[in-house]
């Protein structure tokens, strides 16, 4: 890295310690001061690819080689179009040949192979699989989040842990203060043995020790745990019930009309009701409604409440 | 009319529709909770017309229908100008049980939900009456677990063959192709579109269909089904608002309901199909294998509830402490009611 020199200034990190080369999607480094001078306005181009360029895509160089740099930022947009995973595939085999495409897209763009070529078969790609990239975009979206929240769930975890950390710190100032006072008082005041005094006061503080050294471990566990798993989600799902009720089995329903039943849509059709109904028109069959279905009804209203007498209607 | 009123005793507020305002109340001659659906006057102009359309349907046809997976109509009364109808009180909707991402919802769940919608819907057709408003929010679900079809506002009686009907029913959504489509005379095959688009909400715990206008509502619907041809649906082009999209592949439903069994598919395929004619019936459809096949539905008291109203069955529970003390008192302290 020591050797660095900016290829337009010629500046380099031995020149100015504090120097920083940028790079942009071309893979063409340029130094800061530079970046700043040439664009100015905010978009320019490459002074050596004479490739246009926006400032906003100017980013450090992390890596030593520009054209390493270059290839990430081709991977990332490439990437997230060919965003299948192992689980879309039906054979390894599969999935093998398609990481090979993805590699060699990658190869041909960051080499300057077939540019026009490689970018026709990537357009090809994101129409023949549009609704997949949309899918597995949404579903890595998901994962991201609950990275975040889990992030998220650490930091308050460990705010936690610290802040206790310094109420015990605390408790235990207070706790050897009082402990002394204690000690001095009795002391002063009582007619004991000052020897056996002192031994009784060691001894307590002997065993609150061994007592804090018992509860710091398990409270430990009980932090790391929760976040070493990693795949904790905060939803908790309620149980699935097993056990199951009896299988069901279709009973049609009865109908009571209080008249003669009303002929079945086969006794309609055969014996030739339909052909005092006006037939249904295009527009109406297109919209789902059958001749049928008004002359079922017709018979069934005509045909309804014919046997009701004040009896049958108390039955009801 | 002055001991009806006295008769419903208001507990709490619970909704508010563009016709009417809903109360939780308690019927104090049974003891049990109704729902009091509460009629808005409206403004002058409206009042003049008299009652309100939406409530004048539920009033006609819920007397007449008495079916378990249909809601109660128990009472109607009027004070001064408003009227008020009384229903059975339902602790939730499937909307809620769909959004609420606690709940898993397992095959035997989603069989027994569609199970009691079909069973409701078959004997709302069979007696010539179309819903034209299914949407998980208007399928009710009680505490038990019972699945009711409400909100009759847009019911209407069918099959007369000179009556023309408007196409401007259903919650977008769940609209069937026909309608999109300007049909004036339609059947009971609207209300099965939507009890489809339903069944795949629940399976996809997403709207299946979530358009924008009725344009893009089309969209959808023809991206996943291709565009209708003459042959696939005879007469489409004669609705008055058909227009021609562009050509759209058809996606097979394996695609889009990876989880699903082929019994499942079946039921889906037969009830989303893009012409009308070809749908299956409620009657039909509940013959299907799918609703005979294992896992049997899953029973009323083991359905899934969403956290609100689990903490409130939770509640109302009587506690061991009250067991006690009712022994101790040989019962005397009156019980909550539990639903």
């Amino acid at each position: 890295m020591d050797d660095f020199t900016c290829p337009r200034c010629r500046t380099s990190k031995f020149q100015n310690p504090s120097l920083k080369m940028m790079v942009n999607v071309c893979g063409h480094g340029l130094c800061e001061s530079c970046v700043d001078l040439l664009f100015l306005k905010g978009s320019g181009s490459c002074p050596e690819c004479k490739i246009p360029l926006r400032r906003n895509n100017f980013r450090v160089q992390l890596f030593e080689d520009a054209a390493v740099e270059k290839e990430v930022d081709i991977r990332k947009r490439v990437l997230r179009d060919f965003n299948k995973k192992e689980e879309d595939f039906a054979t390894l085999k599969e999935y093998n040949d398609y990481l090979e495409e993805v590699e060699s897209i990658i190869y041909n763009l960051s080499n300057n192979i077939d540019v026009v070529n490689t970018n026709k078969r990537i357009e090809q790609y994101k129409r023949d699989n549009k609704e997949q990239i949309m899918k597995n975009k949404g579903k890595l979206g998901r994962e991201e989040y609950e990275l975040e929240e889990l992030l998220e769930l650490e930091k308050q975890l460990e705010e936690q842990r610290k802040k206790e950390i310094q109420m015990e710190e605390i408790e235990t100032k207070k706790k050897k203060i009082q402990d002394k006072e204690a000690l001095i008082d009795e002391l002063m005041f009582s007619n004991a043995d000052a020897k056996n005094i002192i031994e009784t006061f060691a001894q307590q503080a002997q065993q609150a020790k061994e007592e804090s050294v018992d509860k710091l471990p398990s409270r430990a566990t009980k932090f790391s745990t929760g976040i070493q798993i990693g795949q904790r989600s905060n939803t908790t799902f309620l149980p699935v019930p097993t056990d199951e009720g009896p299988l069901y089995t279709y009973k049609p329903i009865i109908l009571s009309v209080d008249g003669p039943k009303p002929p079945t849509t086969d006794e309609i059709l055969s014996k030739g009701f339909i052909n005092h109904v006006r037939p249904e028109t295009e527009q109406g069959r297109a919209g789902g409604f059958r001749s049928i279905i008004a002359c079922s009804r017709a018979l069934q209203d005509s045909m309804s409440g014919l046997f009701h007498s004040k009896k049958s209607s108390t039955v009801h | 009319m002055e001991n009806k009123l006295r008769r419903y005793e208001k507990i709490e507020f619970l909704g508010e529709g563009q016709f009417a305002t809903v109360y939780k109340a308690r019927d104090v001659e049974t003891d049990t909770f109704v729902a009091v659906k509460k009629i808005k006057i409206g403004t002058r102009q409206e009042a003049d017309d008299g009652i309100n359309r939406t409530a004048l349907r539920e009033i006609k046809l819920l007397q007449e229908l008495h079916h378990k997976n249909l809601i109660g109509l128990l009472d109607v009364f009027g004070h001064m100008s408003n009227v008020s109808l009384v229903f059975d009180f339902m602790d939730t909707d499937l909307e809620v049980i769909i959004k609420d991402n606690t709940i898993i919802l397992t095959t035997g769940n989603i069989k027994a939900y569609i199970l009691q919608t079909l069973q409701g819907l078959e004997y709302l057709h069979l007696n010539w009456i179309l819903h034209r408003d299914l949407k998980p929010n208007n399928l009710l679900v009680n505490a038990a677990g019972v699945l009711k079809i409400g909100d009759f506002g847009l019911a209407k009686l069918y099959g007369s063959p000179n009556r023309i009907n408007t196409h401007q029913v259903v919650t977008r959504w769940y609209r069937a192709p026909e309608l999109l489509y300007g049909a004036k005379q339609y059947g009971t095959c609207i209300d099965m579109w939507a009890v489809g688009c339903i069944l795949a909400e629940l399976l996809l715990r997403v709207p299946l269909f979530p358009g924008e206008s009725d344009l893009d509502q089309l969209t959808k619907i023809f991206s996943v089904f291709g565009n209708p041809t003459e042959e696939t649906w005879p007469g489409v082009k004669q609705l008055s608002d058909y227009i021609e999209f562009k050509p759209l592949p058809c996606i097979p439903l394996k695609n889009i309901f990876t989880a699903a069994g082929n019994d499942l598919l079946d039921l889906i395929e037969s009830m989303l199909v893009l012409n009308p004619i070809k749908r299956r019936e409620a009657s039909e459809c509940l013959q299907l294998p799918f609703f005979s096949n294992k896992p049997a539905p899953t029973l009323g008291s083991k359905l899934p509830l969403p956290k609100n109203v689990r903490t409130i069955r939770d509640i109302e529970k009587p506690s061991l402490k009250r067991k006690i003390l009712d022994a101790a008192e040989g019962g005397t302290l009156s019980k909550r009611l539990l639903f």
